[in-house]
């Protein structure tokens, strides 16, 4: 049996804000006793930024990485060199991310899992052992979110926007009978939204000469990455949420609540060197042959038989309630 | 006379004892046990000091109970609980409504699958390796399989597999792995989604909804844990019943919000309602007022279409919410809503034969929900009019005639389930506009003739005034006159026909009857019409107290003579239970329908195929008709009537006993009458004498040949008598263990039996040519030949012998025939000394027998009783002597044996033999040790 380490914070949902100390053990267990010179907690956050296709030429995909921005990076002595006891060894630490007056690197931006860009912030155990062993070591991430200074303070009244989905409104071709016919769907749905609340809204079919066989409402990120001049652009597909299934009565308003996913959402970023937007896009799918011959085929294509509102969505950090 | 017992002891070898003399009249007198006036029904309800002495033996750990006391003392406690046990009771009847599901739709044979549910085909039975990895493909892809491809697997394996998926997804909760569970039960979640076999859904419904309850209990369990416990296991405290949200702590709260956002990012609507409501309780955790979720979900279900899919969630949303400790039903008054215009949309739609079926069909899967909504709606409503009214309103049914009048038609299958569920007062004061309601609300796939039906219940149950009433039944009655078809004539008929004979509405019965004869005459009666002419006819009789006045109505026999089968018996069985329970039947034109009623249900009987209950019902009334007819001074035609039923029911076994009963009557009547009728008389005991042999069972037959000897002992005919003795003697020597089919013999009741036989005896005149003891001799010799006489038996009928022969010894009998001029064996043989001797031969030799028997058996305590029952036989049989106490002696020492000194039935027999003893006797040195 080797040695195990394991970083075990006391908040096990591991939600921190960049002021608040993270409090946590270091737990080793080990079969032998071991000796070490010292053993270190660091924490290290960073945006990662990548540029993989969108609006990115050949040659930036080539090159891939663009050079990380780091946030912060420091670390400290959890212990002195010395000797660990065999069996369960608990080391407690306390580290703040960001302290008062200390003059960090960069901002502290929440964690944001992204295609493109990714914000992460990861604490790391080293034992080291001198040249002979290899050093023992354990990386743990956390999250983090926006410090309550940071938040806005007034209470974010959600912004809603209206729509109206016709045949005249697509920038697309549609099938003939589509057009033809002629449709009518309106409703409503937040553009500004607080990450606690679900995006919300309702929508109403008020006419719709072919039958419609489904309705989605799809959660878009737009991830911007300045490499060198250029910004390039990529526009990924989080989550669709599916608010209607199969052709709907006419009239009867039907709600939209999509609850936004952790991790995959941050507040909406805008930086120098990259920025983190979100869209929301109503999808209205009508029965059609022709959609039954493209099943995989990426939802936010145009198609003939799709019509479409795509609106921006801004994210914003509220106070956490009493959460 | 003394001398000449003198003289009988001395001849008498071996034993020298002498009969007892008893005075009968004085002895009476002294045992008669004296009667004093009572002021107190034993039966009425005690008085309230006793109660209250009742109620504190009961406190006292005393559990007796008596049923006919008052039921007040247990009520209060029950009110108590009721209150708690308000969310059991809803569970309880969700489990019972889930069996009703299943059982109205039960499984077809083969289900086709579309590509949703691979969960189901993958790892059923030969799939079965790759179960594990492929369902967490699936989550994220579950549309692998093209639509086109539908697998096709009997209901069955589609149900042990949902089964399966139960235990897997329990398995994974609690070997931590929640995420695979929340995985799997999505997965069945989605299952409800395929809607293409109709008749299979309530089934997949129901196991569905098990799963995803069973999640929803795991995920309410863990939160509250976490609430409860922090997370190194302390305890911290217990959640009341009724927490806000700032008692759980942020912990649990996180955890939970978790759930709802796993659940939330489900892509297809159905599932993600479904998951939803499964840990809806959970938004207790999270918010003081859940109602407004519950709202949005009723808004969300608007989003699916298929009716089917939409109307069971809607049912699963009612089930869940009332997990929650609500009194709003504005959801589910939405959810109706919503039903109503999707219903009234697919209904409208343009349909042909094939789809009008399916529909048909969809309908009647989908009034299972409806019916269960509107019962939670008017569940909690009470009876506050306010509170109708707005539910009424807001279903689009406002109070006032205009806005009746004015709403668009209603669906007639929710119009059906809220006519059940409105209180009784809104109907009542609603009758008209909802008659018009009705009228107006007419779609082909419900029948509008269940509403009609519906409403005439209701109306009898709400006592309504007469005007009402009556205004209601004549529309009714009216719209009704235009169905042709006699299914929905008779269901809607059916349902007002209390009302109808409550309130005497003579034509309007009349109408009834006659639109049914004319529309069930010349036609083929079909199962479900039968029902309800049954149901209809059974009203009609259960209303009348006498059934002539019954049969006196028009196209009553018409009706019934339609009818056939079971209903037409049951119908029968009724008329003949009406017939018998006021009393004799006198009038001959009622006797003779009754006869053809009762011919009908015996034609019916098949003695081959039916069990023994199901015919023994129409054979006891039948027997209780020809029991219960009685034609006065025409006695003769009452014996033709009996004649005609012998011919008629011949294979009823049980009624030949009623047979002979009523002959046997029919003749003690005409002996009561006077001497004339002697030879009506004999052609009874005649009738009865060749009835009998035809009874199957021999203990039967006995008892019948006892009861005609007996009349025909009373009637004079001592021949006739002599000779049913006879018979039915040898009845009992026929009679063996082997011969009848039973194999347990009623042996208490053949005892009483011969000892009956014995007592008749007493009055039986000797006949010298044949021997004086002839039939003692005879009784005898039965004891000591059949095998089936068990030992108990066979004592106490030495008894009986032994108490025949002491009775007939002496001067005066104590009882004669009732007025029968016959001689009784004191007169015959007063002081006949052969007389004397052939009796006390005979009960010496009986005593040898009883003696040596007892001495054989095995000591028992059952045996020690048998002996002492002998002592005291003898000693109230013979004179205390010598002998007499020797012989008890015996029996009293076998008696201590096998019971005990400290017996109490010893000891009282002891006291009876001191008391016999004469004082002059001398004490036998052996009785000294016992009398000591």
């Amino acid at each position: 049996m080797s040695t195990k380490i394991v970083l075990k914070f006391f908040r096990s949902n591991r939600i921190y804000r960049p002021s608040e100390p993270v409090e946590g053990k270091i737990v080793v267990n080990s079969p032998s006793s071991i000796s070490h010179h010292g053993i270190r907690l660091s924490v290290t956050g960073s945006v990662s930024l990548q540029v993989r296709g969108g609006s990115a030429g050949v040659i930036e995909s080539f090159y891939g990485v663009v050079k990380p921005i780091t946030i912060v990076n420091k670390s400290i002595e959890v212990k002195p060199p010395g000797k660990i006891g065999s069996g369960t060894t608990e080391l407690p630490f306390t580290m703040v991310l960001k302290q008062i007056g200390e003059k960090s690197l960069g901002r502290f931006y929440e964690t944001f899992h992204g295609t493109d860009v990714s914000i992460q912030y990861l604490f790391t155990v080293d034992i080291a052992r001198g040249y002979l062993y290899k050093s023992l070591s354990a990386t743990t991430e956390v999250i983090v979110e926006s410090d309550k200074a940071d938040v806005l303070e007034r209470p974010v009244s959600p912004e809603m926007a209206i729509f109206c989905i016709t045949q005249d409104t697509q920038r697309h071709p549609l099938l003939p009978e589509i057009k033809s016919g002629g449709f009518r769907v309106t409703g409503r749905i937040s553009t500004l939204c607080s990450l606690l609340d679900p995006i919300s809204g309702e929508l109403t079919v008020e006419t719709s000469a072919v039958p419609i066989s489904s309705i989605d409402i799809h959660l878009l990120r737009v991830e911007s990455v300045l490499v060198g001049e250029k910004i390039v652009t990529e526009t990924s597909l989080i989550q669709t949420t599916q608010i209607a299934d199969g052709d709907v009565c006419r009239n009867l308003t039907l709600p939209i609540y999509v609850i936004l996913p952790r991790l995959l959402t941050c507040p909406s970023v805008f930086a120098g060197p990259f920025s983190i937007e979100f869209k929301v896009s109503i999808v209205i799918s009508f029965q059609s042959e022709l959609s039954k011959l493209h099943k995989k085929s990426d939802p936010r294509t145009p198609r003939l038989w799709l019509a479409m509102e795509t609106l921006p969505l801004e994210l914003v950090r509220t106070r956490r309630g009493d959460l | 006379m003394e001398l000449k017992d003198r003289r009988l002891r001395s001849r008498t070898s071996g034993f020298r004892m002498e009969f007892r003399r008893r005075d009968y009249s004085a002895e009476e007198q002294g045992h008669v046990l004296r009667r004093s006036l009572s002021d107190h029904h034993p039966l009425l309800p005690p008085s309230p000091s006793f109660n209250n002495q009742v109620v504190d033996e009961k406190n006292g750990n005393n559990d007796f109970y008596d049923p006919l006391r008052g039921l007040n003392a247990e009520d209060s406690a029950s009110v108590e609980e009721k209150d708690n046990n308000n969310s059991q009771v809803s569970s309880k009847e969700w489990t019972s409504f889930k069996r009703f599901l299943m059982q109205k739709f039960p499984v077809s044979k083969m289900i086709s699958i579309a590509s949703m549910s691979d969960v189901i085909i993958k790892s059923s039975a030969s799939f079965r390796k790759s179960s594990e990895s492929s369902h967490l493909e699936e989550v994220d892809d579950p549309q692998r399989i093209s639509q086109e491809d539908v697998k096709v697997i009997t209901g069955h394996e589609y149900v042990s597999r949902l089964h399966e998926l139960k235990d897997e997804i329990n398995r994974a909760w609690h070997a931590e792995d929640r995420v695979t569970a929340l995985k799997l039960t999505i997965q069945v979640a989605k299952l409800l989604m395929d809607t293409s076999v109709l008749q299979f859904y309530p089934t997949l419904f129901v196991l569905a909804t098990d799963v995803l309850d069973m999640l929803g209990d795991m995920v309410w369990k863990r939160i509250q844990q976490k609430a409860e416990f922090s997370e190194d296991g302390t305890f911290l405290c217990s959640l009341p019943e009724d927490f806000k949200t700032s008692d759980i702590c942020s912990d649990a709260k996180e955890t939970c919000n978790n759930w709802f956002c796993k659940v939330g990012s489900i892509r297809e609507l159905l599932p993600r309602i479904y998951l939803e409501l499964a840990i809806f309780p959970c938004w207790r955790f999270l918010l003081d007022k859940p109602q407004d979720s519950l709202q949005r979900l009723v808004m969300m279900a608007r989003g699916v279409v298929d009716p089917l899919a939409s109307t069971y969630c809607r049912l699963y949303m009612a089930h869940c919410a009332r997990k929650l400790p609500l009194s709003d039903i504005g959801h589910l008054v939405t959810c109706v809503n919503d039903t109503k215009i999707l219903l009234m949309r697919h209904l409208s739609a343009r349909e042909d034969g094939h789809f009008s079926d399916k529909k048909r069909v969809l309908v009647s899967l989908m009034e299972p929900s409806i019916e269960y909504i509107m019962k939670c709606i008017f569940e909690n409503t009470s009876q506050s009019q306010r509170q109708v009214d707005s539910v009424l309103l807001e279903l689009g049914l406002g109070r006032n005639q205009e806005d009746l009048y004015g709403s668009s038609p209603c669906v007639s299958l929710v119009l059906h389930h809220l006519l059940k569920e409105l209180p009784t007062e809104v109907i009542k004061s609603n009758f008209v506009g909802i008659l018009h309601l009705i009228e107006c609300s007419q779609d082909h796939y419900f029948d509008q003739c269940l509403n009609y039906r519906l409403l005439g219940f209701r109306l009898s149950e709400s006592r309504s005034k007469l005007d009402i009433v009556y205004s209601v039944v004549d529309k009714v009655i009216q719209a009704v006159a235009q169905y042709d078809r006699l299914d929905q004539y008779l269901r809607v008929v059916d349902a007002y026909m209390d009302i109808v004979l409550q309130n005497q509405m003579d034509n309007h019965l009349k109408t009834i009857l006659e639109g049914i004869s004319k529309r069930a005459c010349h036609k083929e009666i079909h199962e479900d019409e039968l029902e309800s002419l049954e149901s209809i006819l059974m009203k009609l009789l259960s209303h009348f107290t006498d059934l002539n006045d019954v049969l006196a109505l028009d196209h009553f026999l018409e009706i019934l003579d339609v009818m056939f089968g079971n209903p037409r018996s049951n119908i029968n069985m009724h008329i003949l239970s009406m017939a018998t329970r006021t009393g004799y039947l006198h009038d001959l034109s009622t006797i003779q329908l009754l006869f053809e009623i009762s011919q009908s249900l015996h034609d019916v009987i098949d003695f081959g195929s039916m069990k023994d209950d199901e015919y023994q019902q129409p054979l006891r009334l039948i027997s209780r008709f020809v029991e219960m007819v009685d034609c006065g001074t025409e006695m003769e035609q009452h014996l033709m009537f009996l004649v005609e039923c012998r011919g008629a029911f011949g294979s009823i076994n049980e009624l030949k006993e009623t047979l002979v009963h009523s002959s046997n009557c029919l003749a003690i009547k005409a002996l009561k009458d006077g001497r004339k009728h002697l030879t009506f008389v004999k052609s009874c005991i005649a009738f009865s004498e060749v009835t009998i042999p035809s009874v199957l069972e021999h203990v039967v037959q006995f008892n019948l040949y006892i009861e005609t000897a007996e009349v025909a002992l009373l009637g004079g005919l001592v021949s006739h008598s002599d000779g049913l003795v006879v018979s039915a003697i040898s009845c009992l020597e026929c009679f063996d263990l082997t011969d009848g089919s039973r194999t347990s013999i009623d042996a208490g009741g053949m005892l009483s039996s011969i000892q009956k036989l014995c007592s008749l005896l007493v009055m039986f005149p000797g006949n010298p040519d044949e021997g004086i003891t002839r039939f003692p001799n005879s009784i005898l010799s039965l004891i000591n030949s059949k095998s089936w006489m068990t030992p108990r038996m066979k004592i106490r009928l030495f008894c009986g012998i032994i108490l025949l022969l002491a009775t007939l010894s002496q001067n005066k009998l104590p009882y004669y025939p009732y007025r029968a001029e016959i001689t009784g064996n004191d007169l015959l043989f007063f002081g006949d000394p052969s007389y004397m001797h052939e009796i006390a031969a005979l009960s010496e030799c009986v005593l040898q027998n009883l003696i040596s028997f007892i001495e054989q058996e095995p000591p028992k305590a059952a045996h020690g009783t048998m002996a002492l029952e002998a002592c005291n036989c003898i000693a109230s049989a013979f004179v205390v002597c010598q002998d007499t106490l020797e012989v008890c002696w015996k029996l009293i020492e076998i008696g201590r044996l096998c019971l005990g000194a400290d017996d109490r039935y010893l000891q009282s027999t002891i006291k009876y033999l001191k008391e016999q003893l004469p004082s002059s006797e001398k004490v036998p040195s052996c009785s000294n040790l016992i009398f000591a």
